[in-house]
């Protein structure tokens, strides 16, 4: 049908590992066909070469978190890494532990999980998230800056990654990611002219993950953003995965511990 | 990534830097297109449509003058001021034949289809003048579906619909509205990039309304690129979004 296609305009990227912290994975009661199952989103995700990701359940985010957990365990395919989704009561918490979890995706204003994001409300799901290194996502919408705040402060070991950041929140993230070691982010949203390549600029690229919102969104605008950035090879190759990879593996010998 | 298809843009901005900081004077803009293979973009400035049309305008006649090879430019006119949007169309009609013309009816707080509005439609339907607008999903100044009975009251006009109303919701509504009427074009840039959408836009209205746009150095220009050269449609088609559509609206072809 076209000569052009996703593995052509995006042949280089076959090299670089890619792994995707931004997807979902399930069916959806909003976003129709959109949804995919888990055979077509791995179909999906190899013709963007994206050989790994981070998937939450389009369940848990409708309808139920400890609902969509189960239907998540019942997935099995390596390429797909579960982010867990925990409620902040200790039933919910010994849950996840059993699970050994390496991510979890918080949806504290969703309101099928509808709880405060705060020491005195998740204090203990946000410390064992802290103590056994897991990555733990968190979209911007679903936080208040302020409560990134004190969250980050009360648990600074705590690896966050804020997803969905949008391209006009710069004068919000910068300085946190200045005071805040290991808060990240991820590159679904951040599309403005130039902004992941200036960031890298500024920044380096360490504390930017790679991610596409996958299957609501297609991963070649994200993609194109880390194609076409202006850096090092090495740069790009951490923020297509390197990063991640790394937070993962640091989880992964917690776990072991 | 570079487009194997030469492109032509026809959404740009001059010194958008306020909002959106970086690489955005028109030699970094350049030498993304050049990285991306941009032909050349189709521009308004921000401050025209921000806050002070005849200034904005002057921009873009400089960088006309500068780098008229790579830039196209619209003149964007203020419908709160009466007789200037004629006045200021007039005044650069040397930019573009057929004329090019921005409006912004978001930021201008005033609806697309209000009567201050309208000698601006009438000068556009006598001149064949390619309009772009800004567009949003149900806004009151510039929903997609406004559009039909503007399009159908100035039809030699050819009226862009910025950004097809952004969201999915705003696309559907771009489609339903240009679906029968022939001179109503979906424009392409936005930064809510839904998987399938480009696919269903040619299915149901046609490539041949379909134009490239990136809001550079506002949004990547490589991520709306992207989603064309990587959607489920021919080569055929991918050439008349990224190039041919608009070399017709503006005469180049």
């Amino acid at each position: 049908m076209s000569q052009f296609t996703s593995e052509s305009i995006f042949a280089e990227a076959a090299g670089w590992n890619l792994w995707d912290v931004n997807v979902r994975v399930g069916p959806s009661g909003i976003h129709g066909e959109l949804a995919l199952e888990m055979p077509a989103l791995l179909e999906e995700m190899k013709r963007y070469f994206i050989r790994a990701a981070i998937a939450m359940h389009g369940t848990a985010a409708e309808y139920d978190a400890a609902v969509g957990n189960e239907a998540l365990s019942r997935i099995s395919a390596s390429e797909l890494i579960p982010a867990w989704t925990p409620l902040p009561d200790r039933e919910s918490i010994e849950q996840l532990a059993r699970r050994r979890p390496r991510a979890v995706r918080l949806m504290p204003r969703n309101p099928n999980h509808n709880f405060p994001v705060t020491p005195w409300g998740a204090g203990e799901l946000l410390e064992y998230l802290q103590a056994g290194k897991v990555v733990t996502l968190i979209a911007r919408e679903d936080i208040e800056w302020e409560a990134l705040v004190k969250v980050l402060e009360s648990f600074p070991g705590l690896t966050l990654v804020l997803l969905d950041v949008g391209y006009r929140a710069d004068r919000y993230l910068f300085p946190l990611l200045e005071r805040f070691p290991n808060l990240y982010f991820d590159s679904a949203t951040y599309l403005a002219h130039r902004q992941l390549e200036a960031f890298v600029d500024r920044f380096g690229p360490d504390r930017v993950l790679f991610g596409s919102r996958l299957p609501l969104f297609t991963p070649a605008a994200s993609l194109a953003v880390l194609s076409s950035m202006r850096v090092s090879d090495a740069a790009r190759l951490a923020v297509a995965g390197g990063n991640l990879r790394r937070l993962l593996a640091v989880a992964e010998q917690s776990a072991k511990a | 990534m570079r487009s194997p298809i030469p492109t032509v843009d026809a959404h740009g901005h001059l010194r958008i830097g306020v909002r959106f900081p970086y690489k955005t004077e028109p030699r970094d803009m350049i030498a993304v297109m050049d990285s991306l293979n941009i032909e050349f973009v189709a521009v308004t400035a921000s401050l025209a449509c921000w806050n002070d049309a005849r200034s904005g305008n002057e921009q873009v006649d400089q960088v006309l003058r500068q780098h008229g090879k790579r830039f196209r430019g619209y003149v964007t006119v203020n419908p709160h001021v009466p007789g200037e949007a004629i006045a200021e169309v007039e005044r650069w009609r040397h930019f573009h034949t057929p004329p090019l013309i921005k409006l912004h009816p978001s930021v201008q707080q005033y609806a697309v289809d209000g009567p201050k509005y309208l000698p601006v439609w009438d000068y556009a339907n006598q001149t064949g003048a390619v309009v772009l607008v800004h567009t949003w999903q149900s806004h009151p100044h510039c929903g997609p579906l406004l559009f039909p009975k503007l399009a159908r009251a100035h039809p030699k006009a050819s009226i862009l619909l910025g950004h097809s109303g952004v969201t999915w919701r705003g696309y559907e509504q771009a489609m339903e509205a240009a679906a029968n009427i022939s001179n109503l074009y979906l424009e392409l840039s936005g930064s809510q990039r839904h998987r399938s959408m480009l696919e269903r836009c040619v299915h149901r209205i046609g490539a041949e309304r379909l134009v490239f746009g990136s809001d550079m150095p506002a949004l990547e220009a490589a991520s709306t690129l992207a989603d064309v050269l990587t959607a489920a449609i021919g080569d055929a088609e991918k050439e008349a979004i990224l190039r041919h559509n608009f070399l017709r609206l503006l005469g180049e072809a």
